[in-house]
């Protein structure tokens, strides 16, 4: 079999998708979410800032875990800046005060698995 | 209407994908991983593989421990007995430890002797050496970058630019920082490392290694000859490398396009790997030590194995002043600038190098 040959493809701004690595913090209480609330937490921050219209764009939750509350999602780049605002700006999940930590933003997926920020 | 589109602009990132082969002469992956100096996690993944081999286990933990300095003022790497010992006698690392690149003063030794310090405006300004400002400044330069190469002839110690570097760091603005360092096959015997710093608080560390194996994960059918895949018969390499990201983060690939939650599903064609080793090591890994690693995964594939490839993934520090060799680096929104191996087992190899919106295009 021949070797590969030599190829280079640079890609400027080519990601489709940004990648978001968040954590919901509530500010006294150790209150618990399913996948499927936590979506819709997120859905109706969105929906509060920018209304039915300006909210439809499709993001997904790649992962959470429901004993931290942290979460990686995935969104498209062109919603990328609303779906920030959104969560930055929420405050509070059923009467609760609660707010959105944005820990890692990245339009590549394989970046979030490693974060110098946290190293101990 | 400008708002709204502005609205959905996103920060500029690069990828670069090659596609290449080990033994082609002018293949230089050699150079990509040696000039990419400050790596804070690596991780592999082997395909159709139960346990870590037996090799790769043995370079694993033979990592070269580092150390974490206390308070360490930047001065004493000039001090003639350290940059004779320790400098100039090769493969140095340093790094100014939970330093932000995005607001505080970073710094950081090269192996090959230069001394890069990222400072604020203000600093700068009181040390007075001669430096740039930084290329991710926005109209009013707030942040400038300032190198010294110790390796240098006019630097050396008794020379007037040598005098006028030490006194503006240790009588002008003592500059001092936590730091992690590490060095490659320091002479133990005549002058270890650790003598540097007695008088400081100092710590050593071992990296931390991780091992799991994964079972029945979709995988994609990749070629190594097709960078941008082949309609049903392989996948590019960008869906490659998002599926990379999904299975190295433990994310679920068998969704189905209706699901409510999520929509990503390992892309056609594919595979199921019956179990995948994944191991990641964290710590100040040197480029040597990734090198070894490289070479250990190229090795594997010597005896005949199921896995049609294997993929080795380094990450390096987000608040590094430099990515690769010594173009600057900085940090805004991300501080990605990461690089993967796919190794093939015909020593094909893809290689991946991405950055964010603050710094160079990857080499």
């Amino acid at each position: 079999e021949e070797p590969a040959s030599y190829e280079r493809l640079v890609l400027k701004n080519a990601s489709v998708y940004h990648y978001l690595r968040i954590s919901l913090v509530f500010q006294d209480s150790d209150k618990r979410l399913s996948e499927a609330q936590f979506k819709q937490l997120i859905i109706s921050a969105l929906r509060d800032l920018y209304g039915e219209i300006g909210a439809a764009f499709p993001f997904d939750v790649l992962k959470f875990e429901e004993n931290t509350l942290k979460a990686i999602i995935r969104v498209l780049s062109s919603g990328l800046v609303k779906l920030w605002s959104a969560l930055t700006l929420l405050g509070s999940y059923q009467n609760e005060p609660c707010a959105f930590r944005i820990i890692q933003v990245s339009p590549l997926l394989l970046a979030l698995s490693g974060n110098s920020r946290d190293f101990e | 209407l400008t708002m709204l589109t502005d609205l959905e602009k996103c920060p500029r990132h690069l990828l670069v994908c090659e596609k290449s082969n080990f033994l082609n002469e002018k293949s230089r992956h050699d150079v990509h991983v040696a000039g990419h100096y400050f790596n804070y996690k690596v991780s592999v993944l082997i395909p159709e593989c139960g346990t870590l081999p037996s090799g790769l286990k043995s370079i694993v933990n033979s990592i070269a421990k580092y150390y974490l300095v206390k308070n360490f003022p930047i001065y004493k790497i000039l001090e003639e007995k350290f940059l004779e010992k320790q400098v100039k006698a090769g493969s140095l690392c340093a790094l100014s430890y939970k330093t932000r690149i995005d607001q505080d003063n970073t710094f950081a030794l090269l192996p090959t002797g230069k001394l890069v310090l990222s400072l604020d405006k203000d600093t700068y300004e009181d040390l007075g050496l001669e430096g740039q400002p930084s290329q991710y400044n926005h109209k009013v330069p707030v942040r400038y970058v300032i190198t010294v190469d110790l390796a240098d002839k006019s630097l050396a110690p008794g020379t007037n630019k040598y005098k006028r570097v030490m006194w503006a760091l240790k009588e002008k603005v003592q500059l001092r920082s936590d730091f992690l360092m590490a060095k490659h096959k320091p002479d133990e015997e005549e002058c270890p490392l650790a003598s540097c710093f007695t008088d400081y608080q100092y710590k050593e560390y071992k990296p931390s290694v991780s091992t799991q194996t994964l079972s029945d994960v979709p995988c994609p059918v990749i070629h190594s000859k097709h960078l941008k895949g082949q309609a049903e018969e392989s996948c590019d390499s960008q869906e490659f490398v998002e599926w990379l990201g999904a299975v190295t983060a433990g994310i679920e690939c068998n969704n189905e396009a209706s699901t409510f939650l999520s929509t990503y599903c390992c892309p056609d064609p594919r595979i199921i790997m019956g179990k995948a080793c994944l191991c990641t090591v964290t710590g100040f890994l040197l480029p040597e030590n990734i090198y070894q690693l490289l070479e250990e995964i190229r090795h594997y594939f010597d005896e005949p194995k199921f896995a049609p490839w294997s993929t080795l993934t380094v990450h390096g520090f987000s608040d590094s002043p430099v990515s690769w060799s010594t173009a600057e680096h900085g940090f805004h929104k991300g501080g990605e600038n990461m690089y993967s191996f796919v190794i093939f087992r015909n020593d094909d190899y893809w290689l991946y190098m991405a950055t964010g919106a603050h710094d160079a295009c990857p080499p």
